[in-house]
């Protein structure tokens, strides 16, 4: 295809995920296991008089959440995107390599021994842990990368570490005793609810930083998607961009357990779908279009929780493992196809 | 000596253990060496150690007085460009879109290609008569095709200096004249420098300004082509003894022609 039609393509398939994402995000908004017409949601977005209680679910809990589920689908989807690329591995995600499961024995650890004291944590506070515990399990399989090659065999030990991590978490809440513990529970399986404004403000800042770092380095990740040695030749310092690289994808996948647990399937699949529906690679292009694809994918799976089975919600991996497993499994054989070619 | 553009003192590579030690190649603006040797002799070693994707394990490199190691990395990739037997992994590119990844040392912060960037880019996918396949998937094109659209590549990266390890290995013979055809032309117009390895010893003896022969631990022997391909030196350097091919007329016939005489 020409450049210019390509170019067309890029942009209608970015003006896609936008407009796929806002509207979503209102779906989100709208709809919820306590149904509120349309008319008395536009009413509180527009200031007039309603009443305190939907106002109360749709400004401190529906608008939150929605807002969360936002920016840390988009994170997400981020982080696989980054791993993928600095794996040069189709398969890879901050789920699969145990990142997200590190992130989660940090944070579970931290709690329980913050509420055993009564002492509650801060919410830059649960960032910092996730992310030394997101580091350490990318240090594990840093170590694992030097002595394996195959990238399959990568993703088992990836998967074997997060066993792990989940392992030791659940033997830490089940002797824990609070009845904190119960939302402790909720969250390591993953879930978007119990947002607060102040959550959303810290994720929030931490995601547009890194974002905004990711996007400016489209130039050199191009260059490295080539392979380290062509990268080197046309200037890139491959070592630091790999430093850079696993710290924000880290980052990302860190500031999502945080607050959300963990949630699988996203930061792997959504970067594929996403390439295909661009027909590209080129990072200028991928590194938006995949934040707002596991923006909308993420918004569409918690509306899905929320509602299917309305009161009774869903665990958020529960539909994202729905959508996202058989997408892993179309890019497993399709991998095979094409190095028969 | 230290006048010349490119030239090496007491180089040594490997990969972690030395393999080749006290290379001295010395090579003026606009002169081609060409590196020849058996299987394993070191010669991509060698190559990509000049590339900086080794790390040296001895010696210094300079490139127009310049220590190679210590030159800015941005600068370096406006002067130097490669083409390694290596496989450049791709993902929905075309191979327009490889060319085009030569002009990164030129473009701005996102990478965006000018209108210049982009002659530059044909003129490069021109010169090497890979313009037809320009919309083509990379993945799908053949190992030939392949390597014509990587030295597109490093000739767009306008490089003053090429490194090229066995660039015409899958050519067929048509194409395996016109790339060289190419270099020669470069190199007379623009004063381009060129280090490559290859196996064509025939086409190295005419293209080649220097040749340098690779066995064992050391440079087995440096110099024009005249002095390499004379009496039996190619047989030593090859192992190839006539009697291994006694039986077979035509073999030792063709051994006479492409030892002796290259």
């Amino acid at each position: 295809m020409p450049k210019d039609k390509r170019n067309i393509r890029y942009r209608s398939a970015l003006f896609l995920l936008t407009v796929g994402s806002i509207l979503f995000f209102f779906g989100n908004v709208i709809f919820g296991s306590i149904s509120i017409s349309i008319w008395d949601v536009i009413g509180i977005f527009t200031g007039q008089e309603a009443d305190i209680a939907y106002r109360r679910i749709i400004v401190d809990i529906r608008l939150p959440r929605a807002t969360a589920a936002f920016l840390l689908g988009g994170a997400l989807a981020l982080s696989g995107y980054l791993l993928q690329t600095f794996f040069h591995n189709p398969i890879a995600g901050p789920f699969v390599l145990g990142i997200s499961s590190g992130s989660k024995l940090a944070v579970s650890l931290v709690m329980v021994f913050l509420l055993g004291k009564s002492v509650s944590i801060s919410s830059s506070g649960l960032i910092v842990a996730a992310f030394v515990g997101a580091l350490s399990s990318m240090g594990f399989v840093l170590l694992m990368s030097r002595q394996v090659r195959s990238m399959s065999l990568l993703v088992v030990g990836g998967v074997m570490i997060g066993y792990i991590c989940t392992a030791v978490t659940d033997f830490v809440i089940t002797f824990a005793e609070d009845a904190d513990i119960v939302n402790l529970h909720n969250w390591s399986r993953g879930s978007f609810s119990g947002m607060s404004w102040e959550y959303v403000a810290m994720m929030a800042a931490v995601v547009a930083v890194t974002v905004w770092i990711v996007f400016f380095l489209s130039k050199p990740i191009s260059a490295y998607q080539l392979g380290e040695s062509y990268a080197e030749n046309i200037g890139v310092d491959v070592c630091r961009l790999r430093i850079l690289l696993i710290l924000l994808s880290s980052l990302l996948s860190a500031c999502v357990v945080a607050y959300a647990g963990p949630i699988s399937f996203v930061g792997i699949a959504v970067p594929h779908l996403v390439k295909l529906l661009l027909g590209t690679s080129e990072p200028i292009w991928m590194i938006p279009s995949c934040f707002l694809g596991g923006s909308m994918f993420c918004l569409i799976c918690d509306l899905i929780a929320r509602t299917v089975f309305a009161p009774t919600e869903l665990s958020i991996s529960t539909v994202t493992a729905v959508f996202g497993a058989p997408v892993v499994l179309w890019v497993l054989v399709r991998q095979k196809n094409e190095r028969q070619l | 000596m230290r006048d010349c553009y490119f030239f090496t003192e007491k180089m040594c590579v490997g990969h972690g253990s030395p393999i080749i030690k006290d290379i001295e190649i010395m090579l003026p603006k606009g002169e081609i060496l060409t590196l020849i040797g058996a299987n394993g002799a070191g010669k991509s070693t060698v190559l990509k150690s000049i590339a900086g994707q080794l790390r040296l394990l001895g010696g210094t490199i300079y490139l127009e007085k310049e220590t190679l190691s210590e030159m800015d990395r941005k600068a370096l990739a406006r002067k130097m460009s490669v083409v390694f037997t290596e496989r450049l992994k791709t993902e929905l590119m075309t191979c327009e879109d490889v060319v085009a990844t030569g002009r990164y040392p030129y473009t701005g912060r996102f990478g965006r290609l000018s209108e210049e960037d982009r002659q530059i880019v044909r003129e490069a996918m021109d010169l090497i008569r890979v313009t037809e396949i320009r919309d083509t998937d990379f993945r799908k094109i053949s190992d030939g095709q392949r390597q014509r659209v990587m030295l597109a590549r490093a000739i767009c990266q306008e490089p003053e200096i090429l490194i090229l390890d066995e660039p015409i290995s899958y050519l067929d013979i048509r194409h395996k004249l016109e790339f060289l055809s190419v270099l020669q032309e470069m190199r007379e117009k623009k004063q381009l420098t060129v280090l490559m390895s290859m196996h064509e010893l025939e086409l190295a003896k005419i293209i080649s300004d220097k040749i340098l022969c690779l066995k064992g631990e050391y440079v087995l022997r440096y110099g024009t082509p005249e002095e390499i391909f004379e009496s039996d030196f190619i047989e030593q350097l090859f192992d190839i003894t006539e009697e291994r091919f006694a039986s077979n007329e035509k073999f030792l016939t063709y051994i006479r022609k492409v030892g002796r005489y290259g």
